[in-house]
């Protein structure tokens, strides 16, 4: 148990790395891209331990318990998250459901911490959030649902390896309408820009994080970061046929990461409502065409 | 041995003397009810698990007890409801008009419930039911408004009514008014019949989609400590008449093949959709933290329905266990809520905020209570909409799905609000004053707040009793361990969720401690654009926290309210028809119809 | 040869230790240097271009904020009128520390083209204090970026404690502040 405690730390702590490492590669190409020579691609790190050395403010107990139960959270959840289809901390126990809900107490441990310190906008922001997780989140799960459905196990490692089989596709490809419902999610659940209107500096003052300052903020910028590692590897073990090794693994991530992000550079922002609408139009319908065509008529490519 | 009729007589004793001694002393006849409800609390759960209550009947005529795991379950739940709800009394009884017969018809009521649980006889069931209603009916409109004593008993006399035809059909068909021989006896149409009926007595008093027009009015205007038992413990009459129609009847229908469920089933399970999705939008929409509860109560109503009605031992067990979470959540907060009206005076989320600085203990109480109502871990609330989700997957009911999920994440929206409207957020000077509720009021605050977390983490032992009772009601239960539950696509270890997420927390609470301490500033002391702001109410969000949501559905909200307006217009209308027939002050028009009538019904005899 | 006798060894004392570590965090500091861009004259225009492509002020891994919690740097572009001063002041108290002021433009330095207005100061280390001052009317991207290195090695070498001057000095600061400000008297948020 110990043993597997310690590898769940390593995995979270791997992902965080990963993820930062990654998001700073990323910044160089949204950089050259933007025709600038853009930033190191260790900076991501260099930001976050500045934040960690900086002498912050706080507001208050609720402000700094919410920080630590939102990193608490994504910690724990990136904890049961597989890397590979035979390297996971806790074997059975990667059930979908654990991802979608365990982070959402990271989540609310944020929202919490972020309306304690009385700021106004930092309650709009989380009032977005919120309101942005409504509308990708339904689309998202009824893509999942045909998934689960289709593999009949909700456990992350099975699904991998019924996409592994031999005879079976990726369900990106074999679910191709439902596969890009569940990367337009994805784009809303990483914030990205389209969608990334709970943020939305110039506008509510970086929402959420208006406040936040020193070891506050690099707290949740590292939850900003492993949250970003769950969601991103979530697409990967349902979409992409997971990996049977590292290598496949850091490949498909890389791959589905920046392409996220090269179609956020190019994008405006929506307006609240618009995310609310754009998700209930296409992306609802798509999924619930897709899962009709899945589950019964079983016609799966 | 406990005898449930000695517990019944023991609790209609127990009432008059309360009746009594809150006559000369509030705060004692509020302590009295703590202790008579404690002991039935206490009898029940010493001899009921297992299954050792005495059920014969000395005293009280023409009334039959009988025990199962179904009703037990039922009971202990709405019993251990009282009983936290009680300890709320001594503190607010006083403000009563008629404080006097509040602890009466509270006791009276549990008596109630208590004997519609043991029964076994249809009309048994009846008058029970009849006891509750007219028994609450009366301590509603102590709170603020009697419309809502008169819309809940509208509807719920509505839901009697239909549950009271479907009696008759039954002892029409099998000659027996006991529960269990008469659903039984039911076959072909007349069990769709029954099937309706009980549907809508169901809805009615589950308060779900169409039937739920009450439920906000109710829940929102009742006294403070009356509405966690409502949304908690009453409702959940509804759940078990439910139970009873839809697995005992469960009319053989046609199937849908591709879910392979009944029609009838469908069609419960999309109303309780509907459920769902609306009572999560009103929800949403809504300002005051009470009815905004209602409204989730009504959500949540909308999970049972649908776990009951999808065939099968693990949307079963999802949906008692769904019963017990939102009981201990919903309790939880509404005694939160309580608390904080009682030290403010109003529970309208526009005028409150930052409670959390003078009721740090009522805050967590209510944070735990909706962690587990928007159904996250590690509380018991995660437990029972997984169970769901895994029957609604394994099926493959798509819509139901949507509608499911949606509620799922909307909950995480509704609960929020009175989270940051009314706990955080900036401390309003009107209620600097404002102290922490007293001991006794903390005690309940306690047990469920570790109610809570234990359904969540531990709940094999809870799941290992529902399995009893799927059992009982003809279908398999699910496989449980001490600590796993197996699902059909999946395994959870909700303890170890649990102790990840401590490690989790440990972990960033290491992070948090080894860094530099951080400099404490004021909450008015923030970023404002550099703006001077002095006044606390301008840096406070709280009106219409969802204002670009709500604008999408703004324009469609309320036209179930217009629906029931114009229905009851309708129905004003029919009665002045009636008064001009009957009443009118010409008394040979009266003689006429009247005469009319009768030679109208001896005609259909006679012929 | 190695001595056999036992030399004592040597202990960091735990002003050395926070020192060690205050060099650490000096390097992550100052190759993430946050802004928060107070446009309050002029010379605020120089700043769009020193961000984007052609100078690129990303690569040195500086950026805008949104606010000043978050933010490192206090760039004030230009003139500063005295309602202008006010807010300055109480964005920087709302600053955490380590933070670091810069003033663009000659106006800062002593008042520039408006030196002999009645609404405007002249020298902006008498109210908060500066670590580098960009000299020009208005200075162009290069000196801009040029200042911001020489606020790396400032950071560096140590010197730019201005933050530790305006804690040590406050009552002086506040004394100045006070002096050009007068002292207000407020009904509400709308009048001063
Ligand atoms: S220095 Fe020149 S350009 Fe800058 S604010 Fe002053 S007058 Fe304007």
């Amino acid at each position: 148990m110990i043993l597997n405690i310690l590898i769940g730390i390593g995995i979270a702590f791997f992902g965080f790395v990963l993820q930062t490492s990654i998001a700073g590669i990323n910044r160089k190409i949204v950089g050259r891209l933007q025709k600038r020579h853009g930033p190191r691609w260790y900076q991501e790190f260099i930001d976050i331990f500045k934040l960690l050395s900086k002498r912050s403010i706080t507001h208050g107990w609720i402000f700094d318990f919410g920080v630590i139960m939102a990193l608490g959270g994504i910690i724990a959840t990136a904890m049961f998250m597989p890397l590979t289809n035979n390297f996971l901390a806790f074997e059975n126990f990667d059930n979908f459901f654990i991802f979608v809900y365990l982070i959402a107490v990271g989540m609310l441990g944020m929202a919490m911490s972020a309306s304690g310190s009385g700021n106004p906008w930092a309650s709009i922001g989380v009032m977005r959030a919120l309101t942005t997780m409504l509308a990708y989140e339904v689309p998202f799960l009824i893509v999942v649902l045909t998934i689960i459905n289709l593999t009949g196990n909700s456990s992350l490692t099975e699904i991998m390896l019924y996409q592994q089989a031999s005879g079976n596709n990726w369900f990106l490809i074999a679910l191709p309408i439902g596969g890009l419902v569940g990367f337009i999610a994805l784009m809303g659940m990483l914030g990205k820009k389209p969608f990334e209107t709970y943020v939305a500096p110039a506008e509510i003052a970086s929402g959420p994080m208006v406040e936040y300052g020193g070891k506050q903020l690099g707290m949740l910028f590292i939850m900003n970061e492993i949250s970003a590692f769950i969601e991103v590897s979530l697409f990967v073990h349902l979409f992409l046929g997971g990996a049977t090794n590292i290598f496949e693994f850091l490949i498909k991530y890389f791959v589905v990461y920046t392409l996220a992000n090269l179609i956020s550079s190019v994008n405006g922002r929506f307006k609240i409502d618009q995310v609310v609408k754009f998700f209930y139009k296409w992306p609802l319908i798509m999924a619930v065409t897709q899962a009709v065509i899945a589950i019964y008529f079983g016609w799966v490519i | 041995m406990a005898s449930v009729e000695l517990l019944i007589l023991f609790l209609v004793g127990a009432g008059v003397i309360a009746y009594i001694l809150t006559r000369f002393n509030t705060f004692l006849g509020s302590i009295f009810t703590i202790f008579a409800v404690m002991f039935v609390f206490v009898s029940l759960a010493g001899y009921g698990f297992g299954m050792n209550m005495d059920t014969t009947v000395n005293i009280l005529p023409g009334i039959s007890f009988t025990e199962t795991y179904l009703g037990f379950y039922f009971a202990i739940i709405i019993v251990f409801v009282y009983l936290m709800v009680s300890f709320f009394h001594p503190y607010y009884l006083s403000e009563y008009k008629y404080k006097n017969s509040y602890n009466l018809l509270f006791l009276l009521s549990l008596a109630g419930i208590l004997g519609a649980f043991y029964t076994d006889n249809f009309l048994n069931l009846f008058f029970f039911f009849e006891l509750i209603i007219w028994t609450t009916m009366f301590l509603i409109p102590q709170g603020k408004s009697k419309e809502a004593a008169v819309s809940y008993f509208g509807f719920s006399i509505a839901g009697s009514v239909a549950m009271l035809i479907g009696i008759f059909i039954t002892y029409n068909v099998s000659g027996t008014f006991s529960i269990y021989q008469g659903l039984a006896a039911l076959s072909g149409t007349n069990a769709i019949f029954v099937f309706v009926l009980f549907i809508i007595a169901a809805f009615a008093k589950l308060g779900s989609f169409p039937l739920h027009i009450w439920l906000p009015i109710a829940h929102g205007n009742a006294p403070h400590p009356f509405s966690p038992v409502l949304s908690g413990a009453l409702v959940k009459l509804g759940a078990f008449i439910g139970v009873l129609a839809l697995i005992r009847i469960a009319p053989a229908t046609g199937l849908f093949t591709a879910m392979d469920l009944p029609i009838g089933q469908y069609v419960v399970a999309i109303l309780g959709s509907m459920s769902i999705v609306f009572g999560t939008l009103m929800a949403i929409k809504e300002d005051d933290a009470k009815k905004l509860l209602a409204y989730s109560s009504m959500s949540h109503g909308g999970y049972i329905l649908v776990a009951f009605s999808i065939l099968n031992g693990i949307a079963f067990a999802g949906g008692f266990y769904h019963i017990l979470a939102h009981a201990l959540a919903s309790a939880g907060a509404f005694m939160a809520i309580a608390a904080v009206a009682r030290a403010t005076g109003t529970t309208k989320m526009k005028e409150l905020g930052g409670m959390i600085h003078k009721m740090p203990i009522t805050y967590l109480a209510y944070l735990i209570a909706i962690i587990s109502m928007a159904g996250i871990p590690p509380m018991g609330g995660f437990i029972s909409k997984w169970l769901i989700f895994q029957a609604v997957i394994d099926k493959g009911m798509i819509f139901v799905g949507i509608a499911v999920f949606f509620g799922s994440v909307g909950s995480f929206l509704y609960v929020f609000r009175p989270l940051a409207a009314l706990f955080l957020g900036q401390e309003l000077t009107e209620y600097k004053k404002v102290k922490e509720a007293p001991l006794l009021m903390l005690i309940p605050t306690f047990i469920l707040m570790g109610l809570n977390v234990y359904t969540g983490v531990f709940p094999g032992g809870i799941l290992k009793f529902i399995n009893n009772i799927i059992v009982e009601l003809g279908y398999t239960g699910i496989e449980v361990s001490t600590y796993e539950i197996n699902g059909t696509n999946g395994i959870l270890n909700p303890a170890l969720i649990g102790l990840i997420f401590a490690v989790g927390s440990g972990i960033a609470f290491l992070i948090f401690i080894v860094l530099k301490k951080s400099r404490k500033v004021e909450l008015m002391d923030t970023y404002t654009a550099a703006n001077f702001v002095h006044d606390e109410h301008l840096l406070h969000y709280a009106v219409d926290f969802y204002a670009p949501l709500e604008r999408l559905y703004e324009k469609q909200s309320n036209w179930m309210t217009k629906f029931y307006t114009a229905l009851a217009e309708k129905v004003r209308e029919l009665g002045k028809l009636g008064k001009y027939l009957f009443m009118s002050k010409n008394i040979s028009t009266t003689v006429f119809w009247i005469v009319a009538i009768i030679i109208f019904l001896l005609w259909g005899e006679v012929l | 040869m190695l001595s056999t006798k036992y030399t004592e060894k040597t202990k960091l004392t735990k002003d050395e230790i926070d020192r060690k570590w205050w060099e650490v965090g000096d390097y992550f500091r100052r190759n993430s240097l946050w802004l928060l861009m107070y446009c309050t004259g002029c010379c605020a225009v120089e700043l769009p271009p020193s961000m984007t492509s052609a100078y690129d002020m990303e690569r040195l891994g500086m950026g805008p904020m949104a606010t000043p919690r978050q933010a490192d740097i206090l760039l004030v572009s230009g003139y500063l009128s005295l309602k202008t001063l006010r807010r300055l002041i109480y964005t920087y108290e709302q600053m955490s520390e380590p933070k670091y002021v810069i003033g663009l433009g000659s106006c800062p330095i002593n008042g520039g083209i408006y030196h002999d207005s009645h609404a405007v100061i002249n020298q902006l280390d008498q109210y908060i204090p500066v670590d580098v001052y960009v000299a020009g009317c208005m200075p162009n991207p290069e000196s801009i970026l040029n200042g911001f290195v020489d606020l790396m090695e400032s950071i560096k070498n140590k010197t730019a404690n201005s933050w530790k001057k305006y804690r040590d000095n406050n009552e002086w600061y506040k004394q100045n502040q006070k002096d050009a400000l007068g002292e207000v008297i407020i009904h509400d948020e709308f009048h001063e």
